[in-house]
């Protein structure tokens, strides 16, 4: 087929905007799929990402229709729909000309909307905006056109008006693609260069590749060199997916599809690399690469230690199929061997825990997600530090950095007032606001990460009763007056428990910790002092009184079985019990503070 | 295996229920009680080897709520024992039962000992407990029995009421003590399930208020010159209930009666606790078999509520093992949980209210 017939394209929208549903009436449409073969949001393979109406793994659809006597090829790739996978998603669309942005008729433009917008711009995109859900009763169209004028500039007739519901506006959408998505361009550049914008690992075929044919061709059984990891592969697969898998012998410039080159290794698969031929190779790579980095750490500990392996080998699996996964062993005095575990975000790392205990059944604990600080040593030397257990003396530090973020809040105006407050509280440093149209606003703040990390999200939710939409990008590094925190019990350090936190939260962070542990902990034998301290200062204490009873008032000669019926017990729950130095620690007492925060 | 030396009986008629109480019992109905005392002969003549017995302990429920006829019938139930010379008997009696002609009779009958639960004289206690008492009262009947001859007497005494305070301990202890009996039994309210105060979900007082009542207890006792010897019980030299030291020496003894329990031949049993089945003569409910590591355990269990403890050489001439190759006692002797002394191990009697704690690190 003739490049100039291709329309490589993505959808993009704020959660729950209707992208999923678009994207089935369109292969509908189209008869890629059968009506009766429809399973709901096809797209969304993973039972995690359907329940969650969150795309985590990518799918490219090649789509065939005919518009005015003339054969077309559509290219539907998807995108993840959320912040901490912004890379894969702008990967997604360096394979793309053009993008759809969905915006619901109810809702109108959120944070996402915006966000992913920014993004596809980035790529030189061209954009259809599209309203979607226009069928349902508060709809409220004439609004949303307003905002997307407004706020993104678009004209009138530019925007399209469908429901994906009901069909309405779809063959206009199609028609949109065709005659505003430019077709991809032909490069000059004759030396073979394909864009990897995803990943995923089959048991049985190695690492499958989806791929954009940027310039040359690729063909089954090239020899391929993938120009970042600098590995080499012979290709053994070619494919387009339509949905249905179809094999072929060649992707030419501008296509999409699939290729797998027995490849066991996902880590040599990198997203954003480009693959070209090792005997002929082009000599720079398509622009736009970037190492994946995760954001937000935790230790991954298993609740019954004699699991350790277990979880070993599901963090393993896991990671053939997600190459933003990385983890190595860590031990902790408190919680026994486990896993330092480094995520994109907090919804990757609770997508990774919520698989190994839905796929694997492994019940783990999770200690505080800590961010990535930067730390300048006395002797000059640039840290990087992960962990608070990492963390080297105060005296020994020049100075720590920490990551912050450039938000974008948007929320009725009205609760203006409770989100500024809310970011201040977090440290937050006001850049600007604009209003959407007169009765919403997108506020932006820098914020620290470690401040997003710990409860920002819900507490933004109750702040604007559930109304704000939320959205971020890195912003960079930046210098904080922060401190280790440490909770100690009887006098020693319990290593799961520390934090890195900034100076002036510590006393509140450590007040409502210990708080919690008195609660948790039952009495011991002696009377145990519980303490946050910082440095050598300890900023709060609670104590743990000592066990005063623990007798049978009464014991008879019936009694005795009963008797040794409560003794069993009572061992059997000391079974469950870590020993942190001389305390009786129930083990579930971990898992219940570092799960609610410290609320 | 020693001979057995012990009988327990349970006569399972009360006239009030105490809000406390989870032992077998039932409202006194006088159409039960004499088919009643013919199982509980059925029971003995199945069971009962001949043996003579030093201390027969006859328990409830409230044995003293039956009439004087029901009384001559169940000790013609109790004639089947062939009884020591020296043997301790004693009968459970409330106060309100304690008349002339019904006591004077047990005297005759061979009663020795008498348990009486008071449990307190304070108003508010007793409203908690669904229990009646009198200081006057109790002077009264108390100096009876003594006329009658009885010896030895028990007084209960029940303490950790919610809301009580140790003012309130005190006076009771005060009053308790003015009718100078030979043997105190005093308990920790206990919150069971199936009663009253377990139904309304009563909580414990606190663990410190409970220690330091019971170190009053323990002090005030301690200087009338009673011997704390068990956990609860406090006694007059040479009153120490004989019975009652058969369970905590781990020692086989018959139990006949609904809910009683019973070891006999190295099987503890446990008779149900349904009038209905016991009436039907199904006795038992549930047997098991001692193994040698269960009795070694019991022994600690047990053993370790008096305050002696346990003696190293008897424990050795009973089990052929030295105990501290069986259980780490010398780990606890070095923390100051136990303590060893003139070949006895006993517990700290600064932890005894935290026994458990150190059981749990034994067994």
């Amino acid at each position: 087929m003739n490049n100039k017939n291709i329309r490589n394209f993505s959808i993009i929208a704020h959660i729950d905007h209707g992208k999923s549903t678009l994207a089935d009436r369109i292969l509908e449409y189209t008869g890629a799929v059968d009506k009766r073969e429809m399973k709901d949001q096809l797209l969304d393979s993973m039972d995690l990402e359907r329940e969650r109406g969150i795309t985590i793994k990518l799918n490219a659809v090649k789509l065939n229709t005919t518009y005015e006597k003339e054969e077309y090829t559509l290219n539907l790739i998807d995108t993840p729909g959320h912040v901490d996978f912004s890379y894969e998603v702008s990967r997604s669309l360096a394979a793309c000309e053009g993008a759809i942005l969905v915006v619901d008729a109810a809702q109108g433009i959120e944070a996402q909307t915006i966000a992913n917008l920014y993004l596809a711009l980035e790529q030189n995109l061209t954009i259809i905006p599209v309203i979607n859900k226009i069928d349902l009763p508060n709809a409220n169209v004439p609004k949303v056109i307003s905002e997307l004028k407004s706020v993104f500039g678009f004209k009138e007739q530019e925007i399209i008006l469908c429901s994906a519901k009901t069909g309405e506006g779809i063959p206009e959408l199609v028609e949109a693609i065709i005659k505003r998505i430019p077709a991809p361009e032909d490069s000059k550049d004759t030396k073979t260069r394909a864009l990897i914008f995803d990943s995923k690992y089959d048991a049985y075929r190695g690492v499958i590749a989806l791929v954009k044919v940027a310039s040359g061709t690729l063909h089954l059984k090239d020899h391929i060199k993938l120009m970042q990891s600098n590995a080499d592969f012979e290709i053994v697969e070619l494919g387009v997916s339509t949905p249905k898998e179809v094999k072929k012998e060649v992707l030419e410039v501008g296509e999409v599809g699939f290729v797998c080159a027995s490849i066991k290794d996902i880590s040599k698969v990198l997203v954003g690399d480009t693959i070209t031929l090792f005997d002929d190779p082009a000599t720079e790579a398509i622009k736009g690469y970037k190492p994946m980095r995760p954001m937000v750490y935790s230790g991954l500990f298993p609740v019954e230690p004699n699991r350790f392996e277990e979880l070993k080998e599901a963090l393993n699996k896991l990671k053939l199929n997600d190459a933003a996964l990385s983890f190595e062993v860590e031990s902790s005095e408190a919680l026994g061997f486990g896993f330092r575990t480094g995520f994109l975000g907090l919804l990757h790392m609770d997508v990774i825990m919520t698989r190994i205990k839905r796929e694997f059944g492994i019940d783990i604990i999770a200690t505080h997600p800590s961010v990535v600080y930067e730390v300048k040593l006395t002797s000059g030397e640039i840290m990087k530090i992960d962990s608070p257990n990492k963390m080297p003396d105060k005296g020994s530090m020049e100075w720590i950095k920490e990551p912050f973020i450039y938000t974008n809040i948007i929320v009725p105006s009205e609760y203006i007032g409770p989100v500024m407050e809310l970011c201040q509280n977090k440290r937050g440093i006001y850049k600007s606001m604009e209003y959407i149209d007169e009765a919403r606003v997108n506020i932006h703040y820098n914020i620290p990460l470690s401040e997003i990390v710990y409860d920002f999200f819900d507490k933004l939710k109750s702040y604007t009763k559930g109304y704000a939409s939320f959205d971020y990008e890195i912003s960079g590094y930046q210098e904080s007056d922060l401190v280790k925190m440490n909770i100690l019990l009887n006098g020693k350090v319990v290593d799961a428990l520390s934090i890195i936190v900034h100076k002036d939260f510590a006393y509140d962070r450590g007040r409502k910790m210990v708080n919690k542990l008195k609660e948790l902990i039952p009495r011991q034998m002696f009377e145990t002092p519980i303490q946050a301290s910082v440095g050598s200062k300890v900023i709060a204490r609670e104590t743990i009184r000592a066990m005063r009873k623990n007798v049978l008032a009464k014991c008879y000669g019936g009694d005795i079985s009963r008797k040794r019926k409560l003794l069993e017990r009572q061992k059997e729950g000391k079974k469950k019990m870590k020993m942190i130095g001389s305390v009786e620690v129930p083990s579930d007492v971990f898992l219940a503070v570092l799960k609610e925060g410290d609320e | 295996m020693k001979k057995i030396k012990s009988v327990y009986i349970h006569i399972p008629f009360c006239n009030s229920i105490c809000s406390y109480c989870d032992f077998c019992k039932v409202m006194y109905n006088h159409d039960w009680v004499l088919p009643y005392l013919e199982r509980l002969a059925q029971e003995i003549d199945n069971v009962y080897m001949g043996e003579a017995i030093e201390t027969l302990y006859i328990g409830g429920g409230t044995p003293s709520s039956l009439s004087i006829f029901e009384l001559k019938a169940l000790f013609e139930v109790i004639a089947k024992f062939k009884m020591s010379d020296k043997i301790e008997f004693t009968f459970e009696a409330n106060l309100n039962d304690i008349e002339e002609e019904k006591f004077r009779l047990l005297y005759g009958l061979g009663v020795n000992r008498l348990s009486i639960g008071i449990e307190s004289f304070d108003s508010e206690k007793l409203d908690f407990m669904k229990r009646e008492s009198n200081f006057k009262e109790a002077k009264k009947k108390i100096a009876l029995l003594r006329k009658i001859g009885f010896k030895n007497i028990n007084v209960d005494l029940m303490y950790a009421i919610p809301g009580e305070t140790i003012g309130v301990l005190r006076k009771d202890l005060k009053k308790m003590l003015k009718l100078k009996p030979e043997h105190i039994s005093t308990y920790s309210l206990i919150i069971e399930k199936n009663t009253l105060v377990g139904l309304n979900k009563i909580k414990p007082i606190e663990q410190e208020h409970d220690l330091k009542m019971y170190e009053t207890i323990r002090k005030i006792l301690k200087k009338k010159k009673y011997v704390h010897y068990e956990v609860s019980n406090f006694a007059k030299k040479g009153f120490l209930s004989k019975h009652n030291l058969t369970y905590w020496n781990n020692e086989e003894y018959y139990g006949f009666g609904v809910g009683a329990s019973g070891f006999v031949e190295a099987i503890r049993y446990e008779n149900t606790k349904s009038l209905t089945e016991y009436l039907k003569g199904n006795f038992i409910s549930s047997k098991s078999l001692m193994s040698k590591v269960d009795n070694m355990e019991n022994e600690l269990i047990l053993g370790f509520r008096k305050l002696e403890g346990i003696n190293l050489e008897h424990f050795f001439d009973k089990f052929e093992e030295n105990m501290q190759n069986i259980f780490p006692i010398k780990p606890l002797i070095k923390r100051g949980d136990l303590i060893y002394k003139d070949g006895y191990v006993y517990i700290n009697p600064k932890k005894l209210y935290i026994m458990n704690e150190i059981l749990i690190k034994l067994i």
